[in-house]
């Protein structure tokens, strides 16, 4: 091509593909993606008595009959407080990830610390198919499909029933009407269409919708129709708090069906977890 | 279609809101509860204490401050305004004394800081203050005053009010228990307020703090050790009535 000041540049055609110069390039671009791909790979590791069992049954699955997934730190609270307090269950894995805002790579086989975002497995010692995940870390979009798959991947779809509880906050809530405080935190439910049994709570309205990993997980439910029944609190406090915690206490119905839960103990519990954050909080008086 | 006019403090939506004055009264709700009586000769104000760390002094995390020896103030909302809010209404009331030699009116006082919270609602690069107000106190003249102010700078009299968390509930309480009989003396009053705040107040009067002016005295805090007397006395009598009632059912 000849300029205006009468050098002549030579320039890449793009009717012609050349392939010599770009083999390289392509090369880099391929390694880096593969690298960004297995740094942004989502490993599950389980304990060695449960990668045992996995080992041992014939299909590398987990007999599961109940799986109850908490996904946000209000939701994870709830879990804590009402239904791991007791001693009868075991942690028997944990998720481990990479993304910008969860950066855990750095420990893979070392189980997460607690107090930190993590992906946590617990099973119950009596009834070995009851299995609860408490996530808090954040997941990002692309390893949303990936976590759904490996996690689904380790249980046996058969009599398979799952429940997910998540937190939102209320100004993410479109609705027409004006939300008076007292009404907030409250919840709404969200069901797979294999699910049968009635809602506790009044399902979410349209325009709604559900994002992240409680959406993933509904969605992998609907497709292979596990039955599967979500419920969202909505609250207006960013912080962990007891309130928004005990409001998914609709749910420890269907809990305790399953396993024995200590009724009473609970409300200390609870504000040992919301204590620490309120008593830090100066901005409101 | 609120994300499209609630950014700016100066824009009206189409439907007529100022959706930055009405989030800065959800900023109040986040505060605890704060509920004003007007008495006959008495007037209280009664908050509840927020849980403080343990390492942090208890008695610079105050609710309730004098603006002047004959006036008084609670907030509910945020903290930092309300500090600044409160010094410069003190400032005003003794500009006021200096100017004109007489103390502020609670009407006075109050109109003030209305009009610095309105100000703040219609300037550009400002945000609203997040506080409400029950200012209290004794006029010149003996009357017993009690006003509430909001972050959209309005103010009006009332007779009893509450603001902050569960304001609503104990607005409610107040509409149906504030009668001439219930103000009759200073310590009905007094226990009125202390009611109001036991149906919100989680643990009962060790996290209540309570204030009263009386005509021609200064504001003076009641102690927890007399907060508690009266806490028993009010069960005491609530238990009475829960007997009466149970003997009239059973007659």
């Amino acid at each position: 091509m000849a300029t205006f000041f009468g050098e002549v540049l030579s320039v890449y055609s793009r009717a012609v593909e050349e392939d010599d110069d770009d083999l390289d390039d392509e090369n880099e671009d391929e390694r880096i993606h593969r690298e960004i791909e297995e740094k942004r790979e989502v490993h599950i590791v389980w304990c060695p008595e449960v990668a045992q069992s996995l080992e041992d049954s014939g299909s590398n699955k987990l007999q599961c009959s109940d799986l109850i997934i908490a996904v946000g730190t209000n939701a994870a609270g709830f879990l804590s407080a009402y239904v791991l307090n007791t001693e009868s269950w075991d942690a028997v894995g944990h998720v481990s990830l990479w993304n910008e805002r969860s950066r855990g790579s750095s420990r893979q086989s070392i189980a997460p610390l607690p107090g930190e975002p993590a992906c946590l497995f617990y099973r119950h010692r009596d009834n070995p198919a009851v299995l609860v995940c408490q996530s808090t870390c954040y997941i990002a979009e692309d390893q949303l499909f990936q976590w759904t798959e490996k996690v689904f991947g380790c249980l046996q779809k058969r009599g398979l029933s799952v429940m997910v509880l998540s937190d939102s906050p209320v100004a993410e809530y479109k609705t027409p009407d004006y939300l008076y405080g007292s009404a907030v935190p409250f919840l709404r439910s969200l069901k797979s269409s294999a699910s049968k049994g009635q809602a506790l709570c009044p399902a979410l309205e349209q325009p709604n919708i559900l994002t992240g990993l409680p959406a993933a997980v509904l969605s992998h439910c609907q497709v292979h129709q596990i039955p599967a029944v979500l419920y969202q609190c909505y609250t207006d406090v960013i912080s962990p708090d007891s309130i928004t915690m005990e409001t998914f206490k609709p749910a420890l119905l269907c809990l305790s069906k399953l396993v024995k839960l200590e009724p009473c103990l609970s409300a200390d519990v609870l504000r040992k977890f919301a204590i620490i954050t309120e008593a830090q909080s100066n901005l409101y008086t | 279609m609120a994300a499209r006019y609630d950014r700016a403090i100066t824009v009206f939506s189409p439907d007529g809101h100022l959706f930055q004055v009405e989030y800065a009264q959800e900023a109040v709700k986040k505060g605890s509860t704060a509920v004003g009586i007007r008495g006959k000769d008495i007037v209280v104000l009664g908050v509840e204490k927020k849980s403080v760390a343990k390492l942090q002094e208890e008695r610079t995390v105050r609710k309730i401050c004098a603006l002047d020896d004959h006036v008084c103030m609670a907030f509910a909302g945020l903290t930092a305004d309300a500090r600044i809010v409160i010094n410069r209404a003190r400032v005003e009331c003794q500009s006021h004394r200096l100017t004109v030699e007489d103390p502020v009116t609670v009407e006075y006082i109050t109109r003030h800081i209305a009009t610095l919270k309105q100000r703040y609602t219609q300037s550009n690069g400002r945000r609203p203050f997040g506080i409400s107000a029950l200012i209290v106190g004794f006029d010149c003249d003996g009357t017993p005053r009690l006003y509430q102010t909001d972050p959209s700078g309005t103010y009006h009299a009332w007779k009893a009010n509450a603001i902050g968390r569960s304001a609503k509930t104990v607005r409610e309480f107040l509409e149906k228990n504030y009668t001439e009989e219930s103000i009759a003396t200073d310590n009905e009053s007094i226990k009125l307020a202390i009611k109001a705040l036991l149906e919100v107040v989680q643990s009962g009067g060790k996290n209540i703090e309570l204030a009263v002016i009386r005509r021609n005295q200064s504001l003076k805090l009641l102690e927890s050790k007399e907060i508690e007397t009266l806490v028993t006395e009010i069960e005491k009598e609530k238990e009475e009535e829960a007997e009466k009632k149970k003997q009239k059912k059973s007659t």
